[in-house]
């Protein structure tokens, strides 16, 4: 994946770089919204990695403006190190796609790049069912079947495994899941989100059955038939 | 000399009396001065026209001879009348000579004349009589004088006493005002030398300064509460970061140390960067708790049924209850809207439940509770049968930092009640404590802001 990073902490840019090099992505670096933006214009990239406050009278938020008007869809991700929701609203009004407030886990803004650069659906999804390995969600009679094997979900486990099986292979954060399965815009501070994952695992994988939801260590959840 | 608003006033309150009084005597005067001219004119006319009247009856002898008698009947030398011949001689009266500055015949005028060198006052008739003889007839005026002088040494000495008895009250006032203002200042001087703790004296009067003065005792109490919150809140800060400061610190000195093999390094790097998590969010919990406490956000309030977030977060914790043995249940008395900011409703809804489940033991019970209350508030109930806050902890429970000794052992750093009270705050309503008898009742009132 080709990824812009426009950001002005050095510090912050290289160790994001790195990171995200050594994930095998490539990654062109801007220290400005100049140069941001003049990149963004010259070469087409996968997803945009946008610090919100940058130097030179162009900050993130006047970048996304300028590249939402020029027609560009990249996905972007805005990173800042202002916190309050009003801040994180009026980001993604402004065109952004994704919020994650400064200091961040590396895993966090993985797991958040790769969720917003497949935004294609994965493969076992058509419009009425979703489908990994041997576990198949019917979408409309919203029932959830393994193998043979019916699985009785409560309805908000339903959207949580919906939500887990759209992103099957990729790693899915614990505020990823707080956003967007119920809608949380903040951070519990406690493992409630560890056990309805522990619970939903229950329901899905017995013991004698592969597992399919795995735990990611210092990152998250990730849904998959293999490995 | 100091510029003091009591004497200016009192100066200004003295110069106003002195006016009404003169615009009360002036009229008075006026009057009276009418009064008298009209009486003494009249009464020189009438004197004027039968000395007149003698003339024609008994001629120029008689007339001489009957003034003389009057003259010499006279004590008070207050009449004047003269009868000169034609050229102005005299014939009979009390003065020895025509005066100078007579006037026309006929009118009644008073004028300043010179009798026999010396000037007076005098009011006069003057009469021709057949044949050429001349008659005037008139009183002197400084008899009057000592009157007038009178009426005005009387005003004067009023003006005099007004102005001397308003300056002295004026005086007074300024002495006891300054005073009492003076200890106004010491008292403000040492609170702003740092003497947070002093007040200002209430007299036993209850006047406008005891009121000022209250008022003022009632701001610095709170100045007094904000400043120690404060000072409370840094220690605390201090306190709680340093403690994982100093096992990260600790820990990465270890390993320059001991510089372990690679994956004992990997472990240390990882509890480091837990230990960092821990103090990002003490961090973030203290912004958000500052946000919230300076008032802002009031433009993200949306109506919410407060009934719904509830029955959501106890979905959301349902899980973790069960896993402890917990019940708990959601009791929802109709829809609660209110007008609120819906992240902070749920995450404070959400901090209620946290700490029941925290303190309830296992097969204990957790009730959660929504109503709207006639007022148009609503009510959060959470109630569990866990040990409960003593009474004397419980106004404490909710500063930052707070952890009472339920609270050892358990996970979180002291902030949780804290935020729910500045939601609380925020919504203009109040978070208080019950006994459940056995546990603890907490209860969020809530008022949407229109």
């Amino acid at each position: 994946m080709k990824i812009l990073l426009v950001e002005d902490n050095e510090r912050v840019a290289r160790f994001v770089a790195k990171g995200l090099r050594a994930s095998g992505h490539a990654v062109d670096r801007a220290d400005n919204g100049r140069d941001g933006m003049s990149l963004a214009a010259r070469s087409p990239y996968d997803t945009i990695i946008l610090d919100r406050m940058l130097p030179g009278g162009i900050d993130g938020l006047a970048v996304i403006e300028s590249l939402r008007k020029s027609g560009s869809r990249t996905p972007i991700l805005i990173l800042s190190a202002l916190s309050d929701v009003d801040e994180r609203i009026r980001g993604l009004r402004g065109g952004g796609d994704d919020y994650l407030t400064k200091p961040f886990a590396f895993g966090e803004l993985l797991a958040r790049l790769d969720a917003l650069a497949r935004r294609t659906p994965a493969a076992g999804t058509t419009p009425t069912g979703l489908t990994v390995g041997d576990l198949h969600m019917d979408l409309l009679s919203r029932r959830v079947t393994r193998g043979e094997r019916a699985v009785l979900v409560l309805p908000r486990e339903f959207k949580l495994l919906e939500y887990l099986m759209r992103h099957e292979g990729q790693v899915v954060t614990r505020a990823m899941l707080l956003e967007n399965v119920w809608e949380y815009d903040f951070d519990p501070q406690t493992n409630v989100v560890d056990v309805h994952i522990s619970r939903l695992r229950q329901k899905i994988e017995l013991e004698s059955e592969t597992p399919l939801l795995h735990t990611v260590r210092n990152a998250g959840y990730r849904m998959g038939a293999g490995d | 000399m100091i510029r003091s608003s009591a004497l200016t006033l009192s100066i200004g309150y003295v110069l106003l009396g002195i006016v009404a009084l003169s615009l009360f005597a002036m009229p008075l005067w006026y009057a009276w001065h009418v009064f008298v001219d009209g009486g003494r004119a009249e009464l020189v006319q009438e004197d004027a026209q039968r000395l007149a009247g003698i003339f024609y009856t008994r001629g120029p002898d008689g007339l001489a001879k009957i003034i003389a008698q009057r003259v010499e009947l006279q004590i008070a030398n207050e009449r004047l009348l003269l009868l000169t011949d034609p050229s102005l001689k005299p014939l009979a009266g009390n003065l020895n000579e025509w005066p100078k500055g007579v006037p026309e015949p006929g009118a009644y005028t008073s004028v300043s004349i010179s009798v026999s060198g010396r000037p007076i006052r005098a009011a006069l008739v003057r009469t021709e009589l057949p044949g050429g003889y001349n008659l005037l007839v008139g009183r002197d005026l400084a008899r009057l004088q000592p009157l007038e002088t009178r009426f005005w040494y009387g005003l004067a000495t009023a003006v005099g006493m007004f102005a001397l008895m308003g300056l002295a009250g004026g005086l007074l006032v300024r002495r006891t005002v300054l005073a009492r203002i003076e200890r106004i200042n010491e008292t403000a001087m040492r609170i702003v030398q740092g003497e947070l703790s002093h007040r200002l004296p209430l007299g036993r009067r209850d006047d406008e300064f005891d009121k000022l003065s209250r008022i003022i005792n009632q701001m610095l109490d709170q100045i007094e509460q904000l400043v120690h919150g404060v000072r409370n809140v840094s220690n605390s800060i201090a306190h709680d970061l340093r403690t994982p400061l100093t096992e990260l610190r600790s820990r990465l000195e270890e390993v320059a140390v001991l510089r372990p093999s690679n994956e004992e390094m990997l472990a240390e790097v990882e509890a480091a960067v837990a230990d960092v998590d821990r103090v990002i969010g003490i961090f973030n919990a203290l912004l958000r708790l500052a946000k919230i406490d300076a008032g802002a956000g009031h433009s993200a309030f949306i109506e919410v049924d407060a009934a719904d977030a509830a029955a959501k977060a106890v979905e959301f914790y349902q899980p973790s209850a069960e896993l402890k043995g917990i019940r708990l249940t959601f009791d929802e008395k109709g829809r609660a809207p209110i007008l609120c900011d819906p992240v902070l409703l749920a995450q404070a809804i959400g901090n209620l439940i946290d700490n029941a489940l925290k303190f309830t033991p296992e097969e204990g019970k957790v009730a959660v509770e929504t109503r709207r209350r006639e007022d148009g508030a609503v009510e959060i109930t959470v109630a569990d049968n866990g040990p409960g806050i003593p009474e004397a902890e419980k106004p404490k429970v909710v500063e930052r930092f707070y952890r009472g000794d339920a609270s050892r052992g358990t996970p979180g750093v002291g902030l949780g009640l804290s935020l729910v009270g500045a939601v609380a705050r925020l919504h203009v309503g109040s978070l208080d404590f019950f006994d459940n008898r056995p546990g603890l009742r907490a209860r969020m009132v809530l008022f949407g802001i229109a």
